[in-house]
């Protein structure tokens, strides 16, 4: 028997953007038809935010963008005020206000950095935007009435490697992520992320590092379209193998076995005295030599 | 109705609360903002009181839960028994307590007939612990309970526990009487001693014992209200207790296997990590699963296999977890500071977090001390209960840096 009281599925996909100049990109200045390669980059997510859209007449789209100096939301457009767009005749109203958003959004993000000339290259705020991201959500979410199921998800697109020093911010993001049900797709452009990988396997995503940024368009429709309720239909590249070890807080270099703080649970690894972190004495949990017995035990270490 | 804090009298010994005299009418006659408020007021009330300091908790913790079986749980004040309530929110509290605290272990005792028995043992593997729960559900409820067989049992289980861990017994009473073989004075001195801390919830009215068992070894005792209230008081208990003082610290030796197969340390890396293997979890099962070549984990140590983590390995002893398994107590540690609560600010109209128009159903906004942004109540509580990270501050790059001092 058919269930009348069917929930309308609405899927929600937040784009993440990562907008970190990348030095590899500055140089390639003009390819093909007079586009810079950025350009091209912007144009494939809009394409793919505009074919989710297109999609289904609930579907929404939420785009973020983040460099090393800060975050913005682009769509829906931060301060209510959206420039005035000029739609061509037959397009969707949405699509042209999508992409006048977005471009002026980037524009502007990426005017403010180049205008502070800080020579210090600092890591890509991912996680705020992330972070951001989840709140967006959580409030759609609570919005939307009791006839629309939410399927939120974020795709993070990004050319960025790893900032160790936001280990945290990224933990608490997939942490929450996978308690709110919300599943983080990465698409990668340049290297690879192992803490996004771990997000993406903690959330039940996809992880893919497409080996040439100029067919990004192509690898966003055919990977990243498809929400995860269709992707166990579809032949998708293969999960990698997550290298979920721990880094040490002395060293920073990934360990295979350690010693950790039973008070504030930070990893060593090498035995000491004191918790750099905690500041906490530990007992030596070693056995009191006794000395009348005269043979050796070898030490298991 | 009992009190929380011993010096303030019980309820019937104080004069009437008028409560209805909080609710009142606007202009319009209209009660709806009111209640908004209140429901608001409430919400931050609650979200405030565990905003604490950087206190000591106890992270790895060793937990015994004692279900009271005997006769009086086939009541039906909780639909639609007292022990099928009691089964279907310990199930909820396994899933949220391995989720909040993972490298932690869990055991269950019951307790019938005056005597107690074990269900199922200390272990951190919560899908057993979620079939032991829903096999009890056919269990009949007889005799009288036993709170010092229960606690005695507990207590043999906690004994050997390395002294680091936080020991802890939670009872689930629903009785007014214990029927003991011996002084239970003499337990709860030996419970001290052994530094186990017994928290109790009473499904019943509050019985004096409990309470002084409870304030003796420093957990908490409470009495329900309703069965909304039970899942909240089942719900407290997830979060990591403060340290009781007298914990010692040391540093535990841990495992961190799945790391890449073209690793840099090549010496450890031998072909027999990926052949197919027996994993050592469910060897004594007739129904072993066999693990293919790249799933499932080597013990960095023996290298025996194994499916899922966190485990201690049966063949050389080392606790084996994996990095976001410590990552997720993390955020007690580095807990966010209240946000100052202010009336509208001009300049700001949306909410940072959330991009929301402020309008007028949010009377306040909430200002972050470290990096100045606004957010909205929705999104404080959210940020506040679930997030653990201010956006905020990880939107700046000053702030945005991990501090370990």
């Amino acid at each position: 028997m058919e269930d009348k009281e069917e929930r309308i599925e609405t899927p929600l996909v937040a784009i993440v953007i990562d907008a970190t100049p990348a030095k590899k990109f500055a140089s390639q200045a003009i390819i093909d038809n007079g586009s810079t390669m950025m350009n091209r980059i912007f144009d494939a997510l809009i394409g793919f935010g505009n074919a989710h859209l297109m999609q289904g007449s609930h579907n929404k789209l939420a785009v973020i963008a983040c460099n090393s100096k800060s975050t913005k939301f682009l769509y829906p457009s931060e301060n209510g005020d959206s420039k005035s767009y000029h739609n061509r005749p037959g397009q969707y109203d949405m699509f042209a206000k999508v992409d006048s958003d977005i471009r002026h959004g980037l524009s502007e993000l990426i005017l403010k950095d180049s205008i502070d000339h800080d020579s210090t290259t600092s890591d890509s705020l991912l996680g705020g935007a992330m972070a951001r991201a989840l709140c967006h959500i959580h409030k759609i979410q609570r919005e939307l009435s009791l006839s629309h199921q939410l399927k939120p998800r974020i795709l993070v697109v990004s050319g960025s490697s790893d900032s160790a020093l936001q280990y945290m911010t990224f933990m608490n993001v997939f942490f929450t992520a996978q308690k709110e049900n919300v599943v983080i797709d990465c698409c990668m452009m340049d290297s690879d992320s192992g803490l996004l990988q771990q997000g993406c396997d903690i959330t039940g995503g996809q992880y893919l590092r497409i080996p040439t940024v100029v067919g990004l368009l192509e690898y966003l429709l055919w990977v990243f379209l498809p929400g995860p309720s269709c992707r166990s239909k579809i032949v998708l590249p293969p999960p990698t193998k997550v290298d979920y070890r721990a880094a040490c807080f002395c060293h920073h270099k990934l360990v295979d076995i350690g010693w950790v703080c039973s008070v504030c649970l930070s990893i060593f690894c090498k035995f000491s005295i004191i918790c750099t972190t905690c500041n906490t004495e530990f007992k030596l949990n070693r056995p009191a030599i006794v000395p009348s017995k005269p043979k050796k035990r070898p030490r298991m270490e | 109705m009992a009190d929380e804090e011993e010096t303030n009298e019980y309820r019937w010994e104080s004069g009437y609360e008028k409560t209805w005299e909080a609710i009142k009418e606007d202009d319009d006659g209209l009660l709806e903002s009111n209640v908004a408020e209140i429901v608001a007021r409430a919400k931050r009330k609650r979200a405030a009181l565990k905003a604490t300091g950087a206190i000591q908790l106890g992270m790895m913790r060793h937990l015994f839960v004692v279900i009271d079986a005997s006769e009086c749980m086939f009541l039906q004040d909780l639909k639609p028994t007292r022990f099928l309530c009691v089964l279907k929110l310990l199930e909820l509290f396994v899933h949220e307590f391995f989720d909040l605290n993972p490298i932690s272990q869990l055991g269950i005792l019951t307790t019938k007939v005056k005597r107690s028995e074990q269900v199922s043992a200390l272990a951190g593997n919560q899908k057993k612990h979620i079939e032991a729960l829903q096999q009890m559900k056919d269990t009949s409820c007889e005799g009288e309970p036993s709170l010092q067989n229960s606690l005695e049992r507990a207590m043999n289980g906690l004994k050997n526990m390395p002294a680091h861990s936080s020991r802890e017994v939670l009872v689930l009473f629903g009785s007014l009487t214990t029927c003991d073989p011996g002084d239970i004075q003499k337990t709860i001195k030996s419970l001290k001693e052994n530094n186990i801390r017994v928290s109790i919830i009473g499904l019943a009215a509050e019985v004096r014992i409990c309470r002084e068992i409870a304030k003796r070894t420093g957990g908490t005792y409470n009495v329900l209200l309703d069965d909304h209230h039970l899942k909240e008081l089942i719900l407290n208990q997830v979060q990591p207790p403060a340290v009781a003082g007298s914990m010692e610290a040391s540093l535990v030796k841990m495992g961190f296997p799945g790391g890449k197969p073209g690793s840099s340390d090549g010496a450890s890396d031998s072909a027999a990590d990926h052949a197919p293997a027996y994993c050592l979890c469910h060897i004594e099962n007739e129904t072993s699963c066999l693990m293919g070549n790249n799933s499932g984990y080597n013990c960095p140590q023996c290298g025996s296999r194994y499916c899922e983590l966190p485990v201690e390995c049966k063949q050389c002893g080392l606790t084996l977890v994996s990095a976001p398994h410590l990552a997720r107590s993390y955020h007690h540690l580095f807990p966010i500071k209240p946000f100052i609560e202010r009336t509208e600010v001009p300049e700001m109209t949306h909410c940072f977090a959330c991009a929301k128009p402020f309008g007028e159903l949010d009377p306040n906004v909430y200002e972050c001390e470290n990096c100045n942004q606004i957010v909205c109540l929705d999104c404080d509580l959210f940020i506040r209960e679930t997030l653990h990270t201010c956006p905020g501050c990880a939107s700046d790059p000053i702030t945005a840096q991990m501090k370990t001092n």
